[in-house]
């Protein structure tokens, strides 16, 4: 007989709550007064933030304020992120012990891998790409991040149905370049939605229901479904007076200064490259870097997952990183070498 | 120096093993606190670090400070309890020196210990730090640093 693990879905809720949710059930399961557990989500329009990140260097929050966009911190990591009704969240909540592996970066791509299975059951083919991404033919349909506490953890990821990045960059904090025509469209082309794969998006209880099946067979159990425990509705309303406050949202505070966006063109024997990052001053850290110009890569995904691979690497790192990213990769690029990413990267951040 | 699947132990200091944090009683008196180099292999590079703030007082086995890496977040666990007294700046400017020295640069806090002697009894050092971390590696399936 398989365990029997419980499904829940909250639907559509604010960020707080959807955030007080997820300290709610991470605490009764860490100890052991709740089932492991698949819950599913969604958000009204929120701008989110990484748990250490500020809402000051990271979003547009005149822009939030203007448009109705709950400003929210969430308890997981990672970065700044939009989310409303055109994405599907999923979160596990387990014990650190249910996959067999204490490794962090493992149980991230256990379960990118299996959510990923679940997204391919529709007939494209998604695939886990390090560290924390699902991707399709290089272009990201979800995102992922975890929280821990004791012998237990929260995994949560998102899945883009219909979802438009336009909005998602006018919440962030970004030089005006980076709103243009092109950029956007460069923007669109990073990522993809399931519904743009299949033409239509499928009924929500059919996305739940294949995700729910694939990580039951992966992990060996089954789902029942369940509803949140007294303790964890005693536990929810104790941490949504904590997190649906200025002081939760504020909590950390950074001076915009510190995230500039920084940019470099290095020009090589074929064209030109452009790298713009925002790069974190302080840390000496590429937080995110972005590649464009006239130049041509096969496959062109290539890019797309370098980007993924210097994320959130240290500058002296990045000619380290790039030359590990290519090696053994087949990748054609005429005229241009793995060394003038670093070297475009590297003057980005100079340029700070 | 102990070394349990080539991760470095020493056994000077005074660990919770479970909690995967260990705590050092310096000339002082105060307590000096941080990541071992276990919880340093299964976190990853460290990219964010927020301690309590100097002057709060921690319970045992509480939160003295957050750490994120990989996208994980979670908090580390306070091996006695006492008073922040410092934070590392050092740290908040690059967390990836915890991974980096754990025991040395990359320590996380230091506290001014509320009871110490009774609280450290229940710590582990000495020559049962190798079997007891061994023991917690073996059960977690940790292959080595």
């Amino acid at each position: 007989m398989l365990p029997t693990w419980r499904l829940i879905d909250t639907g559509t809720r604010r960020a707080a709550e959807n955030f007080a949710l997820n300290r709610a059930i991470l605490e009764a399961r860490k100890r052991g007064m709740t089932p492991s557990t698949l819950r599913f989500l969604q958000f009204g329009p929120s701008a989110l933030l990484g748990y250490h990140q500020s809402a000051e260097q990271e979003l547009d929050l005149d822009y939030c304020r203007a448009n109705g966009i709950e400003v929210q911190r969430r308890i997981t990591g990672g970065g700044a992120i939009y989310m409303d009704e055109s994405v599907l969240g999923w979160e596990l909540y387990l014990g650190k012990s249910d996959l067999g592996t204490p490794d962090m970066a493992a149980i991230s791509q256990r379960v990118c891998e299996t959510a990923a299975r679940g997204v391919s059951a529709f007939g494209v083919r998604a695939s886990y790409r390090p560290r924390t991404d699902i991707e399709v033919d290089g272009r990201k349909i979800a995102g992922t991040g975890g929280a821990f506490d004791g012998a237990a953890l929260l995994y949560q990821g998102t899945l883009l149905l219909d979802f438009d990045i336009e909005r998602m960059l006018r919440c962030l904090r970004l030089p005006a370049e980076m709103l243009s025509p092109q950029a956007i469209e460069g923007a669109r082309a990073r990522v993809v939605n399931l519904g743009e794969l299949l033409g239509v998006v499928p009924p929500l209880e059919k996305i739940k229901r294949r995700i729910a099946d694939e990580f039951a067979e992966t992990l060996g159990v089954s789902f029942e479904p369940g509803e949140l425990s007294p303790l964890e509705a005693r536990l929810f309303r104790e941490a949504l007076a904590e997190i649906d406050s200025p002081e939760w949202v504020e909590m950390v505070r950074k001076p915009r200064g510190g995230l500039p966006v920084v940019e470099a063109i290095h020009r090589f024997a074929g064209g030109t490259l452009r790298a713009a990052a925002a790069y974190d001053r302080a840390g000496g850290r590429i937080r995110q870097v972005c590649f464009s110009g006239d130049f041509f890569v096969n496959p062109p995904r290539a890019v797309a997952d370098l980007e993924a691979a210097l994320r959130d690497c240290a500058i002296e790192d990045v000619p380290a990183a790039v030359a590990r990213f290519f090696q053994g990769r087949p990748i054609e690029m005429p005229g241009l070498a793995p060394a003038d990413f670093a070297v475009a990267v590297t003057r980005a951040a100079q340029a700070a | 120096m102990a070394s349990v699947k080539n991760c470095n132990l020493p056994d000077d200091l005074y660990y919770n093993v479970e909690n995967n944090v260990w705590a050092r009683k310096e000339a002082d008196g105060a307590v000096t606190v941080g990541m071992t180099a276990y919880a340093c292999a299964l976190a990853g590079e460290v990219v964010a670090y927020t301690p309590k703030k100097v002057g709060r007082a921690i319970d045992l086995n509480k939160s003295c400070a957050t750490v994120e890496s990989g996208k994980w977040v979670g908090p580390v666990k306070a091996p006695v309890a006492g008073e922040v007294i410092a934070i590392n700046d050092a740290v908040t400017a690059k967390p990836g020196t915890i991974n980096k020295d754990p025991y040395g640069e990359g320590w996380l806090i230091k506290l001014k210990p509320s009871n110490w002697d009774a609280e450290s009894e229940a710590l582990v050092t000495g020559a049962a730090v190798a079997k007891e971390f061994e023991a917690k590696m073996n059960a977690d399936g940790f292959a080595g640093c």
